[in-house]
């Protein structure tokens, strides 16, 4: 079920009515989250919620075997279990097909003649982010970082909470699973704070993403010319902006549906588009994936205990997993490379040329990093290598002989929604969307809901997919 | 922060703002529409499977649409039809898939177009990558995708502003397609001329009747030939082998189990029928594919009562001239006994 849907909003209001009726205790409507949440995720493909289930009860056991288990190897099989039976899902639905195109051409390549036909096994929705939420709670239980949650019941809602299941934020346990052992119920101001959210989210993701910037990027992304060099800057930009509002519009709908319930989810962007250097970035972007590489990943490879060297190929290792999570391509390797490359090149700035940023070369720094940011884009959104190089082509070679695809009123329009993404995020780096909404009048407050709110039915987006749902 | 005055603040703007656009856009001569879109289309071709031998399943491109008017059909044979055709489409796709993904063998008129019917096999060509999506869409929709069709219907039917079309038209009013029709200087040359609505849904089983306004403004109906022209100069050179060598392979498959398939030539006029004899003549492409598929085939030139009938954009009858050519068919047909009444039966 999508959140920019008819049938999401019938969902959410039967969800809140049962939530705050007097039907229930709370355990009840923990019961009744549970079940609205496998329903939620039922409407897509009623069977993968088995995936769900397995993954719920194979990490269940493992955690409540090393609450009590004081053997270290039998901790470190029930941990290997659990990442094998989540990595395994991963393995087989996500990568199944490219692992078997990679293994085709290697023995291609030496000479054996082997063909195989693809696969083509249906992705579960959300599959990356679940598993990795659910790792997490293993792995933290491992390490003795968290308590075993009380109930299954609090631990399947954390796995299936609907709010978050698909596209995240990927919460770790202490985080949720606590919240579900008190009764939870929005304050009036909370309540009225997520619908806010909620309509900002869709705002972003149907009116930003939707209608002013998609369009722009497929046609460039999916032209197979040699494009002028305005064209190919123009979709690549327009990408930036919407890949951004597509996913920071999921999460944001995400913290508000679940504020709506009383439930606080954790921010997971902060107006990356004005980071100062790509560490800054990683803080800004997707915080609750790039908190889950650093402490499951980045910091298990060593991090920056032993020797530069070390850190370095960590750092890469770190951000190439990091790509392939994004997409089973040798596209999204590449993406990832890219951006372990910037981390390690600011390191060597940092360490080698280091200078103080003042607010005078901030915005240059914020616009450089941007830039960069755009450069790594094109590999995430080029459907292939050929693509992606002719993208290059056209946005450095300054190709004035290349192919115009783009109307004058196309590169005026996402020109100035991406300055404005990019103001916007600038001014907003070190403060808040609440922040903000404090300082703001009830009527400027209730304007601007408005205008998102008409923009939001005006635009009667078609319901697409959010692009974050094929990770 | 007082939250709850912004959320009045909001309801009531928000309440106010959107009455003001749809009584904007009904004082501009708008009103509600159903959109011909796949959810619609599936849930047609998910009737497929219950149907009986006695059944009448129609296809084919937009011409089917406008031109078989369901009531009247019904009136004359006592059984409504599942329209399946699907605009701008080449007909093969979707009986192709009937014919392979259902065990149906009643009825089944394909309408023949000549320019998309004959157009192409290629997967990505539009004429046949369109049908196909609803093909697809069909097999692969999601409980939610058919619970968001059945909740939209209501909201279609009632306002316009809910009218958004799958098909980017120029009169469409969603966002997307007020910002489209922006334009500033000539950075790329003019593409398609404007193409705007000129048929509506009069029920939700996809019975299409043109607009009044089609018939009676004729620069409307202008801006509607136009289009065909563009269409008509910019399309490459038919593919009557593989179009034909597809068709005939799963054509004797239904015809092998018993189902009977029936073509149908729906009238054009003007310019439109000047330009499909001159680049797809009968005598090779019709007359061919009646010769090849030996099934019952009904052309409009070879019937008095249908041969002078006018389209008002060369392509599609008006909505009064459909009802008597959707009559007069029937009573060819049952004539024939291509079909039977099961009124008298």
């Amino acid at each position: 079920m999508l959140f920019n849907s008819l049938s999401f909003i019938v969902f959410l209001v039967i969800v809140l009515a049962l939530y705050y009726s007097k039907l229930f205790n709370w355990t009840n409507k923990k019961r009744m989250l549970l079940l609205a949440s496998y329903i939620f995720y039922g409407m897509w493909n009623p069977p993968l919620i088995i995936l769900l289930w397995i993954s719920t009860m194979i990490d269940w056991t493992a955690g409540k075997r090393l609450a009590v288990e004081t053997n270290k190897k039998k901790r470190k099989l029930w941990l290997l279990l659990s990442m094998c039976v989540n990595l395994g899902f991963l393995a087989f639905f996500k990568y199944g097909d490219f692992f078997l195109e990679n293994f085709t051409v290697l023995v291609n390549s030496v000479g054996i003649d082997f063909q195989a036909r693809p696969m083509d096994i249906i992705l579960p929705m959300g599959i990356s982010f679940y598993t990795f939420q659910t790792m997490s709670y293993t792995i933290d239980m491992y390490k003795r970082k968290t308590e075993r949650a009380k109930t299954f019941l609090d631990f399947a809602l954390y796995v299936t909470f609907f709010p978050q299941l698909v596209a995240g934020p990927i919460v770790r346990a202490k985080e949720l699973i606590t919240q579900f052992y008190e009764p939870k119920k929005a304050t009036v101001n909370q309540f009225v704070w997520g619908l806010f959210l909620l309509t900002l989210g869709l705002f972003q993701k149907v009116v930003m993403a939707d209608t002013l910037l998609s369009g722009t990027a497929d046609d460039v992304f999916g032209s197979d010319k040699l494009l002028h060099g305005v064209d190919a800057w123009t979709g690549t930009l327009a990408f930036s902006g919407q890949i951004f509002f597509d996913f920071a519009g999921y999460s944001t709908c995400a913290i508000g549906i679940a504020l709506m319930l009383g439930i606080i989810l954790p921010d997971n962007f902060r107006y990356p588009y004005a980071s100062l250097g790509f560490s800054d970035l990683w803080k800004r972007w997707h915080i609750t994936l790039s908190s889950w590489l650093r402490d499951y990943l980045y910091i298990p490879l060593g991090g920056n205990r032993h020797g530069i060297t070390r850190l370095y190929v960590a750092l890469m290792l770190t951000m190439l997993l990091g790509g392939l999570w994004h997409g089973a391509a040798w596209t999204f390797i590449v993406w990832g490379g890219l951006h372990g490359t910037y981390l390690i090149l600011e390191r060597l700035q940092r360490q080698y040329l280091p200078f103080k940023i003042t607010k005078w070369n901030g915005m240059f720094l914020a616009l450089t990093t941007y830039t960069c940011v755009n450069i790594t884009w094109i590999f995430f959104r080029a459907p292939n290598f050929d693509k992606a190089w002719n993208m290059f082509k056209s946005m450095f070679y300054m190709q004035t002989d290349g192919e115009k695809i783009l109307g004058s009123f196309e590169i005026l329009k996402v020109s100035v929604v991406i300055a404005i993404l990019f103001l916007c995020h600038w001014v907003m780096r070190n403060t808040s969307v609440k922040e903000v909404s404090l300082k703001t009048s009830p009527w400027v407050l209730g304007i601007v809901w408005t205008i998102m709110f008409m923009l939001i039915v005006i635009a009667q987006g078609s319901g697409e997919q959010f692009i974050y749902f094929q990770f | 922060m007082k939250l709850k005055q912004t959320l009045i603040i909001a309801l009531i703007l928000s309440i106010t703002g959107l009455t003001a656009w749809e009584m904007y856009w009904r004082s501009q001569g708008f009103f509600p529409t159903i959109d011909d879109n796949k959810a619609l289309w599936a849930v047609q071709r998910s009737r497929v499977k219950n149907l009986t031998p006695q059944d009448i399943i129609f296809t084919g491109s937009s011409r089917v649409l406008f031109d078989i008017q369901l009531n009247e059909w019904e009136q004359e044979t006592g059984k409504r039809p599942v329209q399946l055709a699907s605009v701008g489409s080449s007909p093969l796709p979707i009986f192709h898939d009937i014919v392979n993904n259902t065990d149906y063998y009643g009825t089944l008129v394909v309408g023949v177009t000549p320019g998309l019917f004959f157009s192409t096999t290629f997967p990505k060509a539009q004429p046949w990558e369109w049908p196909q999506s609803r093909v697809d869409f069909f097999k692969d929709r999601t409980y939610a995708q058919r619970l968001n069709h059945l909740l939209s219907l209501p909201l279609q039917k009632n306002l316009v502003l809910m009218s958004a079309g799958e098909v980017d038209m120029d009169d469409n009013i969603d966002l997307k397609a007020l910002l489209k029709r922006i334009k500033i200087g000539n950075r790329i040359p003019e593409g398609m001329p404007p193409f705007y609505e000129f048929g509506k849904f009069t029920s939700i089983d996809r019975n299409l009747v043109m607009m009044e306004k089609t018939v009676t403004d004729t620069a409307f109906a202008n801006t509607i030939k136009k289009v065909w022209m563009f269409y008509g100069k910019g399309a490459p050179p038919p593919d009557k082998e593989a179009t034909m060598a597809f068709f005939l392979k799963d054509a004797e498959k239904f015809k092998a189990r018993g189902g009977n398939l029936i073509l149908l030539r729906c009238p054009s006029s003007g310019g439109g029928r000047i330009g499909e004899s001159h680049g797809l003549p009968r005598k090779d492409f019709w007359d061919d594919l009646v010769k090849q598929t030996n099934v019952k085939a009904y052309h409009f030139e070879d019937y008095n009562q249908f041969k002078n009938l006018e389209c008002p954009e060369w392509s599609h009858l008006s909505a009064e001239d459909a009802r008597f050519f959707t009559t007069e068919l029937a009573k060819i047909m049952i004539a024939d006994g291509a079909i039977t009444n099961s009124k008298t039966n």
